[in-house]
């Protein structure tokens, strides 16, 4: 009853003044429009730093012993049926479209030293060929090459750790470090704790722009760290890289599956690399904080055009009361005239917002401008970032927006509704 | 059919502004019979507002008592005075009459939407009456496409297209040409005689206080005269 007739009074009140009501509209639909450039280039930029992240370090899942993720003991070992059982599963039908790649490692640290120095470094005992497949330090390879399957020696090393010994590729460098006693072995059956020493050569450097790894890390293939480390056939971690950072959780849960009762650890990104999703955690705050204070600003200033409107149109309140319209129907006139408002902003702010969301998810927002002359060494994001938008962050954005604006329209309706017989009437 | 349309007693209302109070009704006392076509006259400040005012329910009185169609306005509560207008009263007031975003039939029909009365005896009833009052063809325009005297007419419609008691107008005349407010006051004085419906309206221009068949005079909130005419009996 008379609903229809509220609704299409307050579709024509917007017409009234179509520049003002375009501009108001235009106003909520850039807010909408800067949510949704501001959430893709967020996210894009998470999920490109995730996928450097992951590929410098743990991948998307690792299965490593119980307790490694505290105590990166190099006693602590996979069981070699874990192994076995990982990749099993990996290689699954079901996992065919899921894996990216899987690269078994083993982790020690030690002493390099070449005639010139020595520096404190972390071992990486790695199987050339599955290790391209997850990690980008084979492609970061700057000088010389990278470990190759044939070759059974040989060892890889990062520019800040070349430059500290001052070695070149080709150039002879020692490893010492103390072998491995497994946990639960014995350690005159397995002869762990002997100092064990290696002479390599390297065969390339790579730079990865992380201090921490370019200073530290040096890679050598598997066969020869196991025999160095007294370990032969173990290894501490099987690295998993998937297609989607999506599965991560899945892919941890459905293999925890098939080793249960087995003291491993699996563990999803988030968990092995919790810094990095902290401070993901941190950057998505301070983005809310920025886009409710954006949101916030356009809001007040719908506010402020709406009660104006509702100001001006006094006296025709006055009216509708007087001819028998009770408060809560002026009331909704108004707020069916601001989500009138609210729909054409969103269609508005949807169109640019998804326009420009195109353009940065496949031109990319190129931050190379932002370095003037070169590109910091130290950089690990890639500076082209592109924007990822996914259906439930649209949807978010928009019914965030709708809900701002609707609880905007109260006031104004309320307004109207409480408008005074006679005075409305009065004209000046 | 109540004996009376309207009944006054001894109403008082007074304005306050700031700590001033500024009389506006003095203990006024009036019966109005259903049919009549009666003018307020007076002077600006004079109270013909206030009192359309009170007795269409729009404001209160401080003391006194207000009869409409024998109910108490006094009693009522603003959601059953917003009722009793829509469905007993009329109004047509000075200017600024119409919604402007609404076409001439859609602001004559509005008060029948509210009303929920079905969309054919609506366009039917709203139809014979611009018929009547020499609207028809002009359905479509928007106030702004409508000269004065128009919009007056179909204000007049809307006041009566659900046939009330009592319709309240304030100065209908006042924004019109002397040609066209007569016109208008020859709509209402037909609609009166045809429809049987009291008419009250307020208006200072001693032309149209002229078509009354009763003119009641106000001076500073009270009643100093009351005339019946001769020769304007229905």
């Amino acid at each position: 009853m008379g609903f229809l007739l509220l609704m299409k009074i307050g579709w024509r009140n917007l017409w009234r003044n179509p520049r003002g009501t375009l501009l108001t509209a235009l106003a909520l639909g850039l807010g909408l429009t800067l949510l949704l450039i501001s959430l893709g280039l967020l996210d894009g930029s998470h999920e490109q730093m995730v996928n450097n992240a992951v590929r410098f370090g743990t991948g998307h899942v690792v299965v490593q012993p119980m307790g490694y993720q505290d105590s990166a003991s190099a006693e602590l070992l996979l069981p070699p049926r874990v192994v076995s059982t990982t990749e099993a599963f990996l290689h699954t039908e079901a996992m065919k479209h899921v894996l990216r790649g899987m690269s078994p490692r083993l982790l020690a640290s030690g002493l390099l030293s070449s005639a010139a120095n020595s520096s404190g470094v972390n071992l990486m005992g790695v199987i050339p060929k599955q290790e391209r497949a997850v990690s980008l330090i084979p492609q970061r390879i700057v000088e010389g090459n990278y470990l190759n399957d044939d070759q059974q020696s040989g060892v890889v090393i990062g520019t800040e750790l070349a430059r500290k010994l001052d070695v070149k590729v080709g150039d002879k460098v020692v490893f010492m470090t103390q072998a491995v006693q497994p946990t639960g072995t014995d350690e005159a059956d397995a002869g762990g704790g002997e100092m064990q020493s290696t002479l390599l050569r390297v065969s390339g450097i790579f730079r990865t722009g992380i201090q921490a790894i370019d200073a530290h890390i040096i890679q050598l293939p598997l066969p020869e760290a196991q025999a160095l480390l007294g370990v032969p056939g173990r290894v501490t971690q099987v690295a998993i890289l998937l297609e989607r950072e999506g599965d991560s959780l899945m892919v941890a849960q459905d293999l925890q599956k098939q080793v249960t009762g087995i003291p491993v650890e699996i563990l999803p990104w988030r968990q092995s690399m919790p810094t990095l999703a902290q401070s993901f955690l941190l950057d998505d705050a301070f983005n809310y904080v920025m886009n409710g204070v954006v949101l916030a600003m356009v809001g007040l200033g719908i506010l402020n055009t709406i009660l104006m409107r509702v100001i001006e149109r006094h006296h025709e309140f006055g009216l509708c009361l007087a001819l028998g319209l009770r408060p809560a129907q002026l009331a909704v006139m108004i707020i069916g005239e601001s989500l009138a408002l609210t729909a054409l902003s969103l269609a508005l702010g949807l169109v640019l917002g998804l326009s420009a969301q195109h353009y940065f998810a496949t031109a990319g927002l190129d931050l190379r401008w932002f370095f003037e002359s070169s590109l910091p060494t130290t950089l690990v994001f890639d500076p082209v970032i592109y924007s990822r938008l996914s259906l439930a962050r649209i949807a978010s954005s928009v019914g965030i927006v709708f809900l701002t604006a609707t609880v905007i329209s109260f006031y104004p309706a309320y307004k109207a509704a409480r408008t005074e017989l006679p005075d409305a009437l009065k004209v000046f | 059919m109540t004996e009376w349309a309207v009944e006054l007693k001894d109403v008082k209302k007074a304005y306050h502004t700031g700590p001033i109070e500024v009389p506006a009704l003095r203990g006024i006392s009036l019966r109005i019979a259903p049919g009549e076509f009666l003018a307020l006259a007076g002077p600006s400040g004079s109270g013909k507002t206030t009192l359309l005012n009170i007795i269409g329910g729009l404001d209160r009185a401080d003391t006194g008592e207000v009869l409409v169609e024998e109910k108490n306005l006094q009693l009522l509560s603003s959601g059953e005075l917003a009722r009793l207008r829509l469905l007993r009263l009329g109004f047509v007031f000075q200017t600024y009459n119409l919604l402007p975003v609404l076409t001439a039939l859609e602001n004559a029909e509005f008060t029948l939407l509210l009303q929920g009365v079905p969309v054919e005896q609506r366009k039917d009833r709203v139809q014979t009456l611009f018929s009547e009052i020499g609207l028809a063809g002009l359905e479509d325009r928007r106030p702004g496409e409508m000269s004065g005297g128009q919009q007056q007419r179909v204000a007049v419609a809307r006041a009566m297209v659900t046939k009330p008691a009592l319709i309240l107008a304030d100065e209908p005349t006042a924004n019109l040409d002397s040609v066209t407010a007569t016109a208008l006051l020859q709509v209402m004085e037909e609609l009166n005689r045809a429809h049987g419906t009291t008419f009250v309206y307020a208006t200072h221009d001693p032309q149209v206080m002229e078509r009354a068949r009763r003119l009641i005079h106000l001076h500073d909130g009270q009643i100093t005269s009351d005339v019946t005419r001769a020769g304007h009996a229905l």
